[in-house]
């Protein structure tokens, strides 16, 4: 891409070859009006308010590219009248209770018809009767839609549901003279306007991973929350700017704060919001809010035996759901004290980092995640992928339509989410301790044989043998007809007799003699058998590739290997490796904390069991703030340190406390966060000087990056070959949870709230003759342990998920490290 | 004799002291009343018909209400302040015959607890020393505006003794007595024989000065409400406060008694007539005080000084040389 | 009769005020003693005495007693909110918008809202600190459904701050609304009476 400049009503600005008009418009602070257009999806042109005249022609800044030289004038008369007409078109019918909608004031409609100054309709056309309707966690109120379509485009080109589409309106056709009096563009946008509403997919209520994330690009107060609604008026908020911490993907969220009720004057979080245009929350985000801990007063007592405790104990067992600076105080309390720090998962991560790190030569992996968003070819390996970070999924999907670009999908439980995301998206669900074979198939499609160090290329080519088949081939042959047929003319929204040329494929049946080079790493795999005829079909034109690498990995009992194939992939392949780390703040915390493999007699817990237990949920013997009333950093999957900050006050103690009565001294814990420069990686930056905004240009002004830092490596880059006899086969179960549901905060959310349960999909209920709530006891060498069944929808093929974001449960206590787990299940 | 003489004595104090702490309250009521009709006002209308039982209400409530000394107050004198002004306002009572004698069930009443025959002096004496009241009162209550209250106290009443004594020269020389009987019983004769006539300057002069002795408006100034909140009474509360109360509205009675004795004939011949008449023009006075309140607004401090030392000394000299001469030649 | 054109002019210094006649303090002595001639002579103090004689027997009493009798109130005068209802149905005509909340310069107005079974805006708490309002009548003039207005009840003391609340005191009663005994848009914050000609006209298509 090559800079060029562009003038816009007489400015010069810089952008680049093939930039849209309107983002480059945006990118230098100059207005251009759009309602319907999203940054990082497929223009809609539903709203043609973003005329602009580009070298003398009339086009539409949210899909017109810009040239070099172009000259671009945002307003002409002609365009205003157009634009007054939109606005005026918008308000035809709209009801006028402002005073009531959600959007209370933040309202694109109520902005633009004051911006084009609409004090007097012209047009009209019969209201049809759309009476509000309730989604689950979304309200749809049709008679306030405007049908820009941004609520479908966002659900299939950044979510992947694909959940929401149009359906019609049933209302009156518009008047015939307004099609002579009114200006062009208009009239063909009322048209459309008048021709359709939205509707989920599945019917009357939506079945879709439930982001909410088309509530949040509504322009209207059309698609809102229906726990939110009518709670609040927007102005009565109050915005923290913060990070989620539901998984690694550290997404930028607001938390709106407001007075509880007119009797409880404490702060309550209301709702949470995202900077849309270039952050996609997931439902977890969204909903899983409130998750915090209510503590009236300081427990002295409490603390007291906290301090008793820490002073008797020689261990520290805790999970990733801390920020950085916890997690450094931690490990300072480690070297100053003695403390083994045990955090399985973290270090497991890495370890793999680790392994990784000894033929990459970076100390973690070098990829964030936005890289996928501008790939057009994408692997996912060894994650369930719309559960272990939502982020990840709709990268993957993004990439997909954005770049036209294709996926692979590996893994051994079968998701209709990811199937449903396009037909460029292949799944392939391979057998559990198969991973290897896995990376091994991925080196072999993609990797330069000769570039590969030797043993390993001798290994593949061992899996290769030629063979002759016949095969029936069908042909297809192309005929060409002309026909007449009536046809709606879009933009004058009359019918008319077209020409229209109309070619058939004919099918026709041939048997051929072929010779084909068998890949026995396909079959090992699992891979369908159209698997090398789609790949060819995936593979055209494309140029940009990355690999998603998951936590099925890392709790891999061949890991080490696993991480060496993953570097391979990433040196002999034009991949890109980005891991996706299991939880919220498992990066940083792997980066600070040097954490042990053996536990000691006496432990303290920290969000985690232990003999003395701090806790965030509330229910440990100390209490502690929970991630919305605390201030600090968190590492995302993007390698960089985001701020997070309080949106509730916190009256009881933190962790900081009882490191300065241990010996440590920080006023704050965010005095930590400077001090974090002492990792490799970070940088020493005070907490209250981190950014966490978005640009006009889309740039990502949230703390800072970190540094990958080089290692030396030995040279050695040898991997193990796989076995092939370790996979698994019989009946089993997945450690994973359910769509929004990651740990214990957000089950503790009033909106997400859920008994545990046992996860199958329906085809595995029926063939085991399951039905919803159940009793079943699930048993597996380590133990067995009884759970209701849940039929998900959202789940596929024959293996069920044994959740973990409940950690009463203590599920994990089923399985070894690795995800998947022998078990039989019994019905009680 | 003896004993007579002490029993009828006692009772007149009693009576009087009773009559003119009842007058005193009566005096607010009347106050009250003739204010707020020359105010287009109604006044006191709720307790009791036409508000009369105001002064009970009021009354009730001085008694009842706590006793407060403040706690930088010099406790003793701020407690005796009070009582000295109540009670040199009642001293002075003694020398003042309030009607002609008369006889009842055959026992002649002189309506005078003691008629000495140095009664003006006694009279203006006594109530000279009424002035420790706000004086004392004001230094012991550790207040600013009270303070500022005792300083006027001090100048005004200091500088209108003078006025007051000097006025009263002429008539004295001309009647040759201190017994306000003598008085009376100098201009016994008729409208004709009423010092006024003979004296205007004089009375004109005491007059004045009767305002600033009692502390009235147009010489309120030393407890003027909006200046200096109450003045030496601002700290004071209940009884205490009630007693400064009395004490003034006493004063104002006893300095209309004297008013009318001195230059307008007292009761004359001692015939009922007569005592219907003092009573009247006494009233006239007491209501003449609360007349000038309702129409003229009070002066300042130094106009009250210049008043003072600057026109009425010097009217009262030239009026005592004038009288000289005239009684000489 | 006094029209609207006198209240739009604007600038007070025009004609609004004129000069008191008020001679120099005197300065010297002798100016001073003339002073005191003349008001001594003119005898002020006697009119300022005949005055108030004069109304004292004229007996001219203005003095209204208060609480048995009471003085009528404009029908624009700002006291107690009162909450309106509908006649038709006698439903509160307070949607729930919240600009009284926030157009409130002292802070004093708190609404509780949520969504009911209609799926509409209901409000579930609404509260004014009369100890607090200061009767400005923003409430009553930003309220887009003439739900609150100011009434003419200005007899509000009581003994607890706890008492300046109630949403319930404010509500027009039930029965009165529904027999349409309440004037429909009383008191401080109605509409303008030429409201009609501002507004635009919309076509209708049926």
């Amino acid at each position: 891409m090559s800079e060029i400049t562009i003038t816009i009503d007489g400015r010069e600005i810089k952008t680049e070859e093939g930039e849209l008009i309107l983002n480059a418009a945006r990118a230098n602070d100059i207005f251009i009006p759009a309602i319907c257009y999203l940054t990082r999806c497929s223009p809609t042109l539903a709203c043609r308010i973003c005329l602009v005249e580009a070298d003398g022609k009339q086009v539409y800044a949210c899909n017109s590219k810009s040239k070099d030289g172009m000259q671009i004038t945002t307003s002409t008369e002609t365009i205003e009248a157009e634009r007054r007409a939109i606005m005026e078109v918008y308000d035809v019918n709209h009801p006028l209770e402002c005073g009531v909608c959600d959007q209370s004031g933040e309202c694109e409609l109520q902005n633009y018809t004051l911006e084009v100054g609409i004090d007097a309709q012209s047009y009209a056309i019969k209201d049809t009767f759309k009476p509000v309707q309730n989604w689950g966690l979304i309200n749809y109120d049709p008679a306030l839609c405007i049908m820009c379509e941004r609520c479908t485009t966002v659900c299939k080109d950044m979510i992947g549901d694909g959940a929401l589409s149009t359906k019609p309106r049933n209302g009156d056709t518009i008047d015939e003279t307004f099609k002579e009096s009114m200006p062009k563009d208009a009239y063909a946008m009322w048209n459309k306007l008048n021709k359709s509403l939205i509707q989920p997919n599945a019917g009357d209520t939506l079945d879709c991973t439930d982001c909410g994330e088309c509530t949040a690009v509504c322009p209207v107060g059309a698609l809102v929350s229906s726990d939110f609604q009518y709670t609040s008026n927007a102005w009565e908020l109050s915005q923290v700017p913060a990070t989620c911490s539901h998984c690694s993907a550290g997404c930028q969220i607001q938390y709106d704060v407001k007075h509880a009720t007119i009797d409880n004057p404490e702060p309550k979080i209301y709702r949470v919001k995202n900077e849309w245009n270039y952050v996609s929350l997931c439902g977890a985000g969204r909903y899983g809010y409130d998750f915090e801990n209510r503590v009236e007063a300081k427990d002295e007592a409490a603390f007291a035996n906290a301090i008793e405790a820490f002073e008797k104990a020689d261990t520290i067992t805790f999970d990733s759901q801390i920020t950085n600076e916890e997690a450094l105080i931690l490990q300072k309390l480690k070297e100053s004290r003695g403390y083994r720090l045990i955090n399985d998962e973290a270090r497991k991560f890495a370890e793999f980092m680790k392994a990784y790190s000894a033929i990459s030569g970076t100390a973690t992996y070098k990829t964030p995640l936005k890289a996928v968003n501008g790939a057009n070819f994408v692997i996912s390996v060894g994650s369930s992928i719309k559960t272990d970070n939502p982020n990840a999924r709709f990268a993957m999907n993004n990439a997909m339509i954005m770049n036209k670009g294709a996926a692979l999908y590996f893994h051994p439980v079968a998701d209709p989410v990811v199937d449903d995301m396009g037909k460029n998206i292949l799944s392939v669900n391979h057998a559990p301790m198969q991973e290897e074979a896995v990376m091994y198939l991925i080196l072999d499609l993609f990797s330069k044989k000769e570039a590969l160090p030797a043993d390993v290329a001798e290994y593949l080519t061992s899996f290769h043998s030629m063979k002759t088949i016949t095969v029936t081939e069908t042909i297809k042959e192309k005929v060409v007809e002309i026909v007449k047929e009536m046809k709606v003319n879009e933009e004058t929204g009359e019918e008319e007799e077209v020409e229209v040329e109309k070619s058939k494929m004919v099918p026709k049946k041939v048997d051929k003699d072929v010779e084909v080079d068998e890949n026995r790493l396909l079959e090992i795999v699992n891979a369908p058998k159209t698997f090398e005829t789609a790949m060819e079909k995936m593979l055209a034109k494309k140029d940009r590739f990355a690999l998603m690498v998951g936590p099925d990995f890392y709790s891999h009992p061949n890991a080490a290997n696993l991480a060496r194939l993953v570097a391979l992939v990433e040196k002999y392949t034009d991949f890109s490796v980005t891991m996706i780390p299991e939880k919220g703040n498992t990066l940083g915390v792997a980066m600070i904390c040097d954490l042990d493999t053996e536990a000691g007699s006496s432990t303290i817990g920290y969000n985690v069991k232990g003999d003395f237990t701090l806790s965030a949920t509330g229910n440990g013997d100390l209490d502690m703030p929970a991630m919305n009333q605390q201030e600090g950093t968190l590492t995302s999957i993007q390698l960089r340190v985001n701020p997070t900050n309080a949106a509730l006050g916190y009256k009881g103690y933190e962790l900081n406390d009882i490191a300065n009565a241990l010996g440590l001294n920080a006023k704050l814990t965010v005095d930590y966060t400077v001090k974090l420069g002492e990792i490799d990686g970070f940088k020493s930056e005070n907490f209250d000087d981190l950014p966490n905004h978005y640009t006009n240009k889309g740039e990502e002004m949230r703390g800072y990056e970190l540094t990958v830092n080089e290692v030396v490596t030995s040279g050695d880059e040898s991997v193990a070959p796989f076995d092939e006899a370790a996979a698994m086969d019989e009946a089993m179960v997945y450690r994973g949870n359910p769509t929004l549901q990651f740990n214990d905060f957000t089950n503790k959310s009033h909106q997400l709230n859920e008994t545990a349960a046992l996860y199958v999909s329906s085809d595995y209920a029926i063939a085991n003759e399951l039905s919803e709530g159940d009793t079943v006891l699930v048993e597996t060498t380590k133990g067995s342990m009884e759970f209701n069944v849940k039929i998900d929808s959202k789940i596929g093929g024959d293996i069920p998920f044994v959740p973990s974001f409940d950690s009463n449960l203590n599920s994990e206590a089923l399985f070894n490290d690795y995800r998947f787990s022998n078990a039989t299940i019994k019905k009680v | 004799m003896e004993v007579a003489y002490i029993i009828e004595t006692l009772i007149k104090i009693v009576v009087i002291l009773l009559v003119f702490s009842a007058l005193a309250g009566f005096g607010t009521y009347f106050e009250r009343k003739i204010l707020a009709f020359m105010q287009r006002r109604l006044g006191p209308m709720h307790v009791g018909p036409f508000g009369l039982l105001q002064i009970a209400a009021d009354g009730i409530k001085l008694f009842t209400k706590e006793d407060i000394v403040p706690t930088n107050a010099v406790g003793p004198i701020f407690k005796i302040a009070p009582v000295i002004t109540a009670a040199t306002a009642f001293m002075a009572a003694a020398a003042i015959p309030f009607l002609p004698q008369f006889t009842i069930f055959g026992y002649t009443v002189h309506p005078i607890v003691a008629d000495v025959n140095i009664g003006i002096l006694y009279i203006l004496g006594v109530m000279a020393v009424g002035f420790y009241g706000p004086l004392l009162g004001s230094l012991a209550s550790s207040n600013k505006f009270a303070l500022i209250s005792a300083a006027r106290a001090a100048s005004v009443f200091i500088s209108y003794e003078v006025v007051t004594g000097l006025s009263l020269l002429a008539p004295l020389m001309m009647v040759g007595s201190f017994s306000l009987i003598d008085f009376n019983n100098y201009q016994a004769g008729g409208i004709g024989d009423w010092i006024i006539w003979s004296q205007p300057v004089a009375f004109v002069l005491f007059w004045i000065a009767a305002f600033a002795e009692t502390g009235r408006t147009p010489f309120h100034l030393v407890a003027n409400d909006h200046e200096i909140i109450d003045g030496f009474g601002t700290e004071y509360s209940g009884m205490r406060w009630g007693l400064f109360f009395i004490g003034e509205y006493a004063n104002m009675f006893f300095i209309s008694f004297v008013i009318v004795l001195l230059f307008l004939g007292g009761f004359g011949d001692g015939s009922v007539l007569g005592a219907l008449g003092f009573l009247l023009k006494m009233s006239f006075f007491f209501f003449f005080f609360l007349w000038t309140r309702a129409a003229w607004p009070d002066i300042r401090p130094d106009q009250l000084m210049w008043l003072c030392w600057k026109v009425l000394m010097p009217l009262a000299v030239i009026n005592v040389v004038v009288t000289g001469f005239v009684m000489m030649f | 009769m006094m029209s609207l054109k006198e209240f739009e002019n604007r600038n007070v210094s025009e004609g609004a005020y004129y000069k008191v006649d008020i001679p120099d303090y005197p300065e010297t002595g002798w100016e001073k003693a003339k002073q005191v001639f003349s008001r001594a002579i003119k005898g002020e103090l006697f009119v300022g005495l005949y005055i108030v004689m004069r109304e004292m027997i004229k007996f001219d009493i203005h003095t209204v007693q208060y609480p048995k009798e009471k003085l009528p109130i404009g029908p624009r005068y700002r006291a107690v909110h009162e909450m309106q209802r509908l006649w038709e149905s006698g439903t509160e005509r307070c949607i729930g918008c919240g600009l009284c909340e926030k157009i409130c310069i002292s802070d004093c107005i708190r609404m509780d809202t949520k969504i009911d079974e209609q799926s509409r805006k209901q409000v579930t708490e609404y509260t004014i600190n009369l100890g607090r309002c200061i009767f400005c009548g923003y409430c009553a003039e930003v309220c887009p459904e003439l739900a609150i207005v100011h009434g003419g009840r200005y007899e509000n003391t009581s003994e607890q701050r706890a008492h300046y609340i109630g949403y319930e005191d404010m509500l027009t009663p039930f029965d009165m609304a529904v027999k349409g005994q309440v004037a429909e848009y009383p008191g401080f914050g109605a509409i303008t009476p030429h409201e009609d000609e501002r507004v635009k006209s919309t076509p209708l298509a049926y």
